[in-house]
């Protein structure tokens, strides 16, 4: 099967932009990606577009996908809208990957899109709890707040974890984030800072919590037949892996764990050929702190009694073994659910191409994103790394 | 039917209480005499929620499988829903048969031991379960809002009683305006004539005391008590004194409790292993019920009627909705109502599924097998009240679905949790709120399910099962 590439990828500014609208949002992202191609695209190269959005505020709601793409001048193409929650745009990469693979496209434009601000906070807590299950779970009072904040409960019942290890996501996730001027809440927090705000869900406080965000990300994706014609340093789409669950928590066999990311996980691996301990970063779905904690071990890292740990001691610092989140994570750059995978992808092709500004790392060849849909119902996980690699290495 | 009586009794009060000294404090007087402190229903709780609660102590102090049941009436001045039959959802609470005989009483406070005497007369096989639940209402400045209480009965009625009801009689006198409630509205009002009301109360009730064949000197009487003076200013009419009164009186602790005030009185004074008791129930109109019970042995008794949480005047505005704004925009979780239907043996009463292909459980009971992921069809399995806590948070402000929003206004924080119950050795889990005094419990806590107001959507009230942290937890 042919390798996919990622030729280019960019974002626009997150964060709540009463100015910008979705259309407007999509255009820069999509003209930061053209132009983050080393040598260049056309609009008329791109064969076909995959958009994810879960479509907040129901703006939109159908045919969201050429409302943008018409939008940015790519006429005419088959566009697809993706929707897996929060794993929205992680999936329509994986999509552009598939097109890519079967041979039916060369190059393909893999997005993603939300607006969540310019609605007032009852109504956004309406669409944060859609993508949860809606006949049991969500009656019981809760979003996605509630949810996580069980699993945190349910974390520290069972692996000792505590509140100023969870704590310690949002301190290091904000380090990163003032590092990235594309985040949305770029600034530094204090340990002291993360652990005395505000109660949301116990034991999450809101430093616990991503914000809700505006914001989108356009990722360029290419053929092994074509991919000299863009870059002489491609980065190859080494592994893809997804998986689904169900999407009730209480409906799982697990509640300190995310079975769909470790499915998603396994897969991406086993494509291509490496294992946690080959990666030199991972961008991990931290939509609450207890979220990354589990991302630590569904994706290898460590095991889930060291995982407060693994954050507590630095380790997944930029600085530290295993760095995780570099862009700030979804606490520090945002969260603009449909943009998040696409956005996650961004870093992962700023860092490989050593474009990171100050918070690059020293010259990492393999990374990793993680991408999860609701709380837990969908995720999917790609492994890049630079060069051709593969067969054509 | 001589031996037609009494086999058992529940009750239940709202664990939330507010002291006539918030009132004097608020308002400068306390408007209802003799009230020390009253219930107070929660955010999610109605005269249908508190209902079932007396109902399932009654079943469950007299050991009644619910299939003996085949009459259900329940007796309240305040419906949930001014027209929708309310002994039908009670009905599917409790789990009684589709073809019992249901009847609703209301408009009157007498509704309650109207409720007794059609369960006297009914010509049933089994037994037959009398509910009565009220949560009056009036204007805040009002004395009839001062009084106004919580709280719910039930009793359960049949041959061979340890209690016979040994005689029963009514009198009607007409006396228009002395509480009423117009048409369309919530709460109640009275022409505030004293001497009126009072002549109107003595009269009814003594003419009904006079045409039973009472004893003189019973051991007790639960009368009526609109507030905790009225009583007893009829008890010299009655023939009695203060004392047998106030020895089975509730109104002090829980307020005027509408049709459930007699009742009420009732399953105290039998719960105490009182022998003779002398019911008195009035309506206004105003007419009267009396009735005679000679308790030969003691009435199995299940009353949950004490107060965990005092309430400031402030939260006890909050409490009743008078401080809090509408449905917030945003909208709710849309579930259809014939989706909601599909559901109710789930939402009522637990009912899981066991999978035929491996016999795990499944809730709710469709779909793949869980485990074995077989696409079959679950046979019927009702869950324990008991589970035990999986896994838990308590929702603060912002942290809510915009559905939930005036249930915060009106509560405050509150408990999600999951929580785990067993059925013949297999574990399914549930997503449930927590109420109660305690919303956080520990993961490993146990809880008992209750009915409870989910949510209303369409108009339509959605009950369901939340949980409660157990005793001794």
């Amino acid at each position: 099967m042919r390798d996919a590439y990622l030729i280019g990828a960019g974002q626009s500014d997150y964060g709540s932009f009463p100015g910008e609208s979705y259309r407007s949002l999509f255009r820069t992202a999509f003209e930061n990606a053209c132009d983050s191609v080393p040598a260049g695209i056309e609009s008329e190269d791109v064969d076909e577009a995959i958009v994810g959005t879960l479509g907040v505020g129901g703006r939109q709601l159908g045919l969201p996908g050429p409302a943008v793409t018409e939008h940015v001048g790519l006429h005419g193409i088959p566009v697809t809208r993706v929707e897996n929650a929060c794993a929205a745009s992680g999936y329509s990469v994986r999509q552009g990957v598939q097109a890519i693979r079967s041979g039916m496209a060369d190059v393909v434009l893999a997005s993603g899109v939300e607006i969540m601000t310019d609605v007032s906070g009852d109504a956004v807590r309406y669409w944060l709890g859609v993508s949860g299950e809606t006949e049991w779970e969500r009656l019981s009072g809760t979003t996605f707040a509630g949810v996580y904040a069980q699993m945190a409960s349910r974390h520290m019942q069972e692996y000792g974890t505590t509140r100023e290890q969870l704590s310690h996501v949002a301190v290091k996730n904000h380090e990163n984030g003032a590092k990235n001027p594309h985040a949305q809440l770029g600034f530094e927090c204090s340990l002291e800072d993360a652990m005395g705000a505000p109660t949301v869900a116990d034991p999450l406080n809101l430093y616990h919590c991503c914000p809700t965000t505006d914001g989108a990300a356009c990722v360029l994706l290419a053929s092994e037949d074509v991919v000299e014609n863009y870059t002489d340093d491609p980065i190859r789409v080494a592994g893809v892996g997804a998986g689904s669950d169900r999407v009730g928590l209480f409906q799982r066999d697990t509640y300190t764990a995310v079975p769909a990311s470790q499915y998603a996980a396994d897969r991406a691996y086993e494509m291509a050929g490496y294992g946690p301990d080959d990666l030199d970063f991972a961008e991990v779905h931290d939509c609450f702190a207890i979220a990354e904690l589990m991302a630590y071990s569904d994706l290898g890292l460590c095991e889930p009694e060291e995982a407060g740990e693994f954050v507590a001691s630095g380790t997944t610092k930029r600085d530290g073994e295993m760095p995780v989140n570099t862009s700030g994570g979804l606490k520090s750059k945002g969260h603009p659910i449909g943009a998040t995978g696409a956005g996650q992808v961004v870093e992962a092709f700023k860092q490989l191409s050593g474009q990171a500004g100050e918070r690059q790392l020293d010259d990492p060849q393999i990374g990793l994103t993680h991408n999860v849909g609701g709380s837990g119902g969908a995720a999917v996980v790609h492994v890049f790394e630079r060069g051709l690699g593969g067969d054509a290495a | 039917m001589s031996d037609d009586g009494i086999h058992a009794v529940g009750a239940y009060a709202p664990g939330l209480r507010v002291a006539a000294e918030e009132f004097a404090e608020a308002w400068g007087s306390f408007e209802a005499a003799g009230i020390e402190t009253k219930a107070v229903p929660e955010a999610d709780e109605d005269a249908l929620t508190m209902g079932w609660e007396a109902a399932r102590r009654a079943l469950a102090a007299g050991d009644v499988d619910v299939a003996d049941v085949d009459w259900l009436g329940f007796a309240t001045t305040n419906p949930p829903m001014a027209e929708d039959d309310p002994t039908v959802r009670l009905g599917s609470f409790l789990g009684v048969a589709d073809d019992v005989t249901r009847q609703t009483f209301t408009g009157s406070t007498r509704a309650g031991t109207r409720a007794l005497f059609a369960a006297m007369d009914a010509d049933t096989d089994g037994l037959a379960l009398v509910v009565a639940a009220d949560c009056p209402r009036g204007e805040p400045s009002d004395a009839h809002e001062h009084a106004a209480g919580a709280g719910a009965a039930a009793v359960l009625v049949g041959p061979d009683a340890p209690a016979p009801v040994t005689d029963r009689a009514e009198y009607a006198e007409p006396y228009p305006g002395t509480r009423f409630r117009r048409a369309g509205r919530g709460e109640v009002e009275g022409i505030e004539v004293t001497s009126y009301d009072r002549e109107a109360f003595r009269e009814t009730l003594a003419g009904a005391v006079d045409a039973v064949d009472a004893p003189d000197d019973p051991d007790a009487a639960a009368v009526q008590a609109p507030d905790g003076g009225l009583p007893y200013r009829a008890a010299g009419a009655m023939g009695l004194d203060n004392g047998t009164i106030h020895t089975c009186a509730t109104v002090q602790d829980l307020g005027d409790t509408g049709a459930a005030s007699v009742p009420l009185s009732l399953a105290t004074a039998l719960a105490d292993g009182t022998e003779t008791v002398l019911g008195v129930g009035y309506g206004s109109g105003g007419g009267a019920d009396a009735f005679v019970v000679e308790a030969g042995e003691s009435v199995p008794a299940d009353l949950a009627l004490d107060g965990g949480t005092d309430l400031t005047y402030a939260e006890y505005l909050r409490r009743r909705g008078d401080v809090t704004s509408g449905e917030p925009n945003g909208g709710a979780a849309y579930i259809s109502v014939p989706t909601w239907k599909r559901s109710i043996p789930q939402r009522h009463r637990l009912v899981a599924g066991r999978c035929p292909e491996c016999g795990s459980l499944a809730f709710p009971p469709e779909g793949a097998c869980p485990d074995c992921r077989s696409l079959v069809e679950f046979e019927p399995v009702e869950l324990p009240d008991t589970g035990e806590v999986e896994a838990v948070t308590a929702v603060s402000r912002g942290g809510e679905p915009p559905e939930f929003a005036v249930q915060q206004q009106k509560s405050g924080e509150y408990g999600v949790a999951i929580a785990a119950f067993e059925a013949d050795g297999e574990s399914v889990s549930m997503p449930l709120q927590v109420v109660g005094a305690e919303t956080s419990p520990d993961v490993g806590d146990p809880v008992a399910t209750v009915v409870r107001r989910i949510y209303t959507q369409e108009g339509v009230i959605r009950y369901g099962r939340k949980a409660r942290v157990e005793d001794g937890a």
